[in-house]
């Protein structure tokens, strides 16, 4: 398997440790993990960030791009839940394609749950960028397809809340579908005499 | 409500439910299925002539079966549209010679015995679902002897008691003998926050409902006496905390404890209950005319087939899981849908007119922008190693492979915009033919090698879906549970994802435990492609016997994505078994991987057994 | 529905129970709750133990 891999010959990783504040660095040896990602093959760039997702962290990664002509992002930090769309808009401003970009989680699942075992977890730490880089080395450029949107909303459920959303939604001027499986729209507020915190009547 | 009957922008289908749902943000294709209502909607004028004439009388669901209502009916007075309908159910028959006294009474000749539902097809960009939730159903609590005792009666029954528009005209009186009570108890949380019966979660509306109620009591009868029994009252939201005072000091008493048992005095119908009161640690009895019992809500019954067709999942509660619980609270992890109110969660009509006002931004940004990115992960196959077996058309939960043509020699094909990118397709292929893209196999098993590249024999290898099991790590981690740091994780975006190859190579290189993870099956985000996970594990199973490696170091769980408990069991869990692999063991397996043959005798053996079984040829590739 | 013999991957527990042929369910174990559970094959259920 192992030989049939291909890759491209040309490359320059930059690999971007967060610190998240205490939250990693706490727990983890961020300097021992950044010195550790600077001995990687394929990777020219490491920069250390007490928040790789504010605004200074994100400019210090479009200035490692152009500074080091990367073409590769590994961002240590976060789960890519939270941040992974923060980081592919910060590459792409500095000319990269997004899906050159790779995030690997030593918070969520590294430092917050081994919080009692710094050396170990600064272990994890090494073994999950190890593997975020060899995954960023295979990395391709891709390019998103675009599909129109079908202007109308389909709202499920004619109770207090699709009733509101329909109305909104009809109100700024967009086509909508109101499905209410009962023979009248209205739902369980409608079988309520008052409602809190008015003291009026539901209807 | 009327505002939705006449903007001209809504189309209104009530009596209606969705049949069929399928495509993608921005195209989704819609059937509904609208309901035979018998009564031409339009025409009817709500002018009563066919409910006069109409001799079924069956229990009236809006009042809570306080009253009754005929075969035809409207549901209530305001109701939108404000047209009849007819069970048909109900109805004497559809043959006019056993009935027929409505259609005879309409000067509108509105009335039609042989209509059929209606499908009707539509396209939409977004889907809002707020198909709310369900009331808390107390039969279960026998101790308060709801089905026994007719002056026990439901926070929803009360409403309609207390209504003017309800079966007594507001005038409030108890079921047995139609007196007004002179005294009044109310029991909070039933069927919420007990571990036992009914449902762990907090309902949000009961505690203020049964403020709003004494209050409503207080005002129309000012000496009835009201005894609130609690656990706490969670007055947190604005103005909240002042009707409670305002209850308080009008008199009502709240005592904290929930009764133990509501017994009926036959004679007077008079319930006694018997209580706790943990303020004052004293075991209480308290005799009252009649008991409210304040119910929680519940997730929908019938939920399931929206779940389906949306590929939504539940958080542990039951209710629909929103994409992030604090950054995006109304976007479904589903691109293109959104919730409003109870079908997220248990809330009030001031916070569900809130979510679906936000519900209705958030669908407008996409309706105003006109066009949606796709990511970029959809399948690709590579023609030149496919054999045309078909696997990978037959395993697609989203039919978007097109079958391929073995004597033309023609490979399948992707529909691009159909690929949700779960990858079970790749991990089906037997040639390897299929490749994902950002997440091909070459990827997978770089890092799989990058992991086992230092003491690989500490290391548990964990695939952990992309909607599920990944953030489900995430949730233990946001709760900070400790658990062993064996753990070295590998993200796909689906555990139907997970190839065969990549457990094989991380017992290749050396890696004592291998766990894949992902959705359960009720809750997959790519249909049902979990069940080709647990195919696959199985089939694994069955190989590693084969090959004498314990089938006990492959481990498979279903973990959901708010299950961060779950996830620190399994990882403390793993790590005992961890220990139980010896060096010897993983030097055995590890030889018997690299040497091609013996695997290839194994899967040659289980090939020949398959073979026995379906006489399908097998391609010459092979 | 046919029944089979059930081993728990986790914590070893046997049991038996009913399954629907062809159709993959989701199997948890009554004792760990883990979902490494694998229906024993047929043939050979005196083979172990």
């Amino acid at each position: 398997m192992t030989d049939e891999m291909k890759k491209p010959d040309d490359l320059r990783i930059g690999v971007f440790v967060c610190d998240c504040g205490l939250n990693i660095a706490g727990t983890v040896d961020c300097r021992a993990v950044a010195e550790y990602a600077e001995t990687l093959d394929d990777v020219v760039a490491v920069v250390r960030n007490k928040y790789t997702c504010a605004d200074p962290g994100q400019n210090e990664i479009k200035r490692a791009i152009e500074e080091h002509n990367l073409n590769r992002v590994v961002v240590a930090s976060c789960t890519p839940k939270i941040h992974e769309p923060t980081f592919r808009n910060c590459v792409a401003e500095a000319g990269l394609n997004p899906y050159l970009f790779e995030m690997v989680n030593i918070r969520e699942h590294c430092s917050w749950v081994h919080q009692r075992e710094k050396e170990k977890a600064t272990e994890k730490a090494k073994d999950l960028i190890r593997s975020g880089v060899a995954r960023a080395r295979f990395l391709e450029p891709q390019i998103e397809e675009e599909v129109p949107v079908t202007k109308a909303a389909l709202v499920i459920g004619g109770g207090i809340a699709g009733i509101q959303a329909a109305l909104d939604l009809a109100d700024a001027g967009h086509k909508v579908y109101l499905v209410e499986k009962e023979p009248s729209i209205g739902g369980i507020m409608a079988a309520i005499d008052k409602t809190y915190p008015t003291m009026d009547c539901s209807i | 409500m009327m505002d939705v009957g006449r903007h001209p922008n809504i189309t209104l289908y009530s009596y209606s439910e969705v049949d069929a749902l399928t495509g993608f943000v921005g195209n989704f294709h819609i059937t509904i299925r609208r309901k035979a209502r018998y009564v031409v909607e339009s025409e009817c004028t709500a002018c009563n002539d066919c409910v006069e004439v109409c001799p079924v009388v069956v229990p009236d669901e809006y009042q809570q079966g306080f009253s009754s209502r005929k075969a035809i009916y409207i549901p209530f007075p305001q109701a939108v549209p404000s047209a009849y309908v007819l069970n048909m159910e109900e109805c004497l028959g559809n043959n006019p010679i056993a009935c027929g006294k409505c259609a005879e009474a309409c000067e509108k000749k509105c009335i039609d015995y042989d209509m059929q539902d209606e499908l009707i097809n539509i396209e939409v960009g977004v889907v809002i679902v707020a198909t709310g939730m369900e009331v808390y159903d107390p039969t279960e609590l026998d101790e308060f002897g709801y089905t026994r005792h007719e002056n026990v009666v439901t926070s929803m029954e009360f409403e309609r008691l207390i209504c003017a528009g309800g079966p007594t005209e507001g005038h409030f009186l108890r079921p047995t003998d139609r007196e007004t009570p002179k005294t009044i108890g109310f029991i909070q949380c039933v069927g919420s926050r007990s571990e036992n019966r009914g449902n762990p979660y907090c309902s949000n509306i009961c505690c203020m409902n049964t403020v709003k109620d004494t209050l409503l009591l207080r005002d129309h009868y000012p000496d009835i006496e009201a005894k609130v029994f609690y656990i706490d009252i969670r007055a947190f939201g604005k103005g909240f905390e002042d009707l409670y005072k305002r209850s308080r000091e009008g008199g009502v008493k709240y005592i904290r404890g929930i009764p133990g048992e509501i017994e009926e005095n036959p004679e007077t119908k008079n319930l006694l209950l018997t209580v706790e009161n943990t303020t004052t640690g004293q075991l209480e009895k308290h005799e009252l005319q009649m008991v409210v019992l304040s119910l929680g809500l519940v997730p929908r019954h019938d939920g399931d087939l929206l779940k389906r067709f949306l590929t939504l999942s539940n958080t542990v509660d039951g209710f629909l899981m929103e994409c992030h619980p604090k950054l995006k609270p109304v976007d479904a992890p589903t691109r293109g849908v959104f919730f409003a109110g109870c079908v997220e969660a248990p809330k009030d009509i001031k916070d569900s007119v809130t979510q679906a006002g936000a519900a209705a931004a958030r669908a407008s940004i996409l309706l105003n922008a006109g066009k949606v990115k796709v990511e970029a992960i959809t399948s690709r196959i590579i023609e030149e190693k496919c054999n045309y077996c078909g696997i990978c058309a037959r395993v697609c939960p989203y039919h978007a492979i097109m079958e391929p043509d073995r004597k033309a020699k023609k490979a399948p094909v992707v529909i691009q915009a159909a690929c949700a990118g779960c990858g079970t397709c790749a991990a089906e292929c037997p040639q390897d033919a299929i490749e994902m893209r950002h997440y091909r196999d070459e990827q997978y098993l770089a890092q799989i090698e990058a992991l086992m590249a230092e003491r690989p024999h500490e290391h548990i290898v964990t695939f952990a879906c992309n909607w599920c099991s990944y953030p489900g790590g995430d949730d233990a981690g946001t709760a900070r549970l400790q658990y062993p740091t064996s753990c070295r994780l590998i993200r796909t975006m689906c555990s139907g994802r997970v190839d065969e190859d990549f457990v094989m190579h991380a017992f290749r290189l050396g890696a004592p435990i291998v766990l894949v993870s992902g959705c359960h099956f009720s809750d997959c985000h790519y249909i049902d492609a979990v069940q080709w996970t647990q195919k696959r594990v199985e089939r694994m199973w069955n190989k590693l016997e084969r090959l004498g490696i314990r089938p006990e170091r492959l481990q498979l769980d279903w973990i959901s994505a708010a299950d961060g408990q779950k996830f620190a069991r399994v990882m403390r869990e793993l790590e005992e078994m961890l220990k139980t692999v010896t060096m010897e063991e993983i030097k055995h397996t590890m030889e018997v991987l690299s040497n091609g043959k013996a695997e290839k005798k194994a899967t040659a053996a289980k090939k020949a057994k398959v073979k026995k079984k379906t006489p399908t040829k097998k391609a010459k590739v092979e | 529905m046919p029944e089979a013999k059930f081993k728990c991957l986790r914590c070893g527990h046997e049991y038996t129970g009913s399954y629907t042929p062809g159709t993959p369910q989701e199997l948890t174990c009554p004792k760990c709750r883990s979902n490494s559970v694998r229906r024993l094959p047929e043939k050979k259920p005196a083979q172990k133990d």
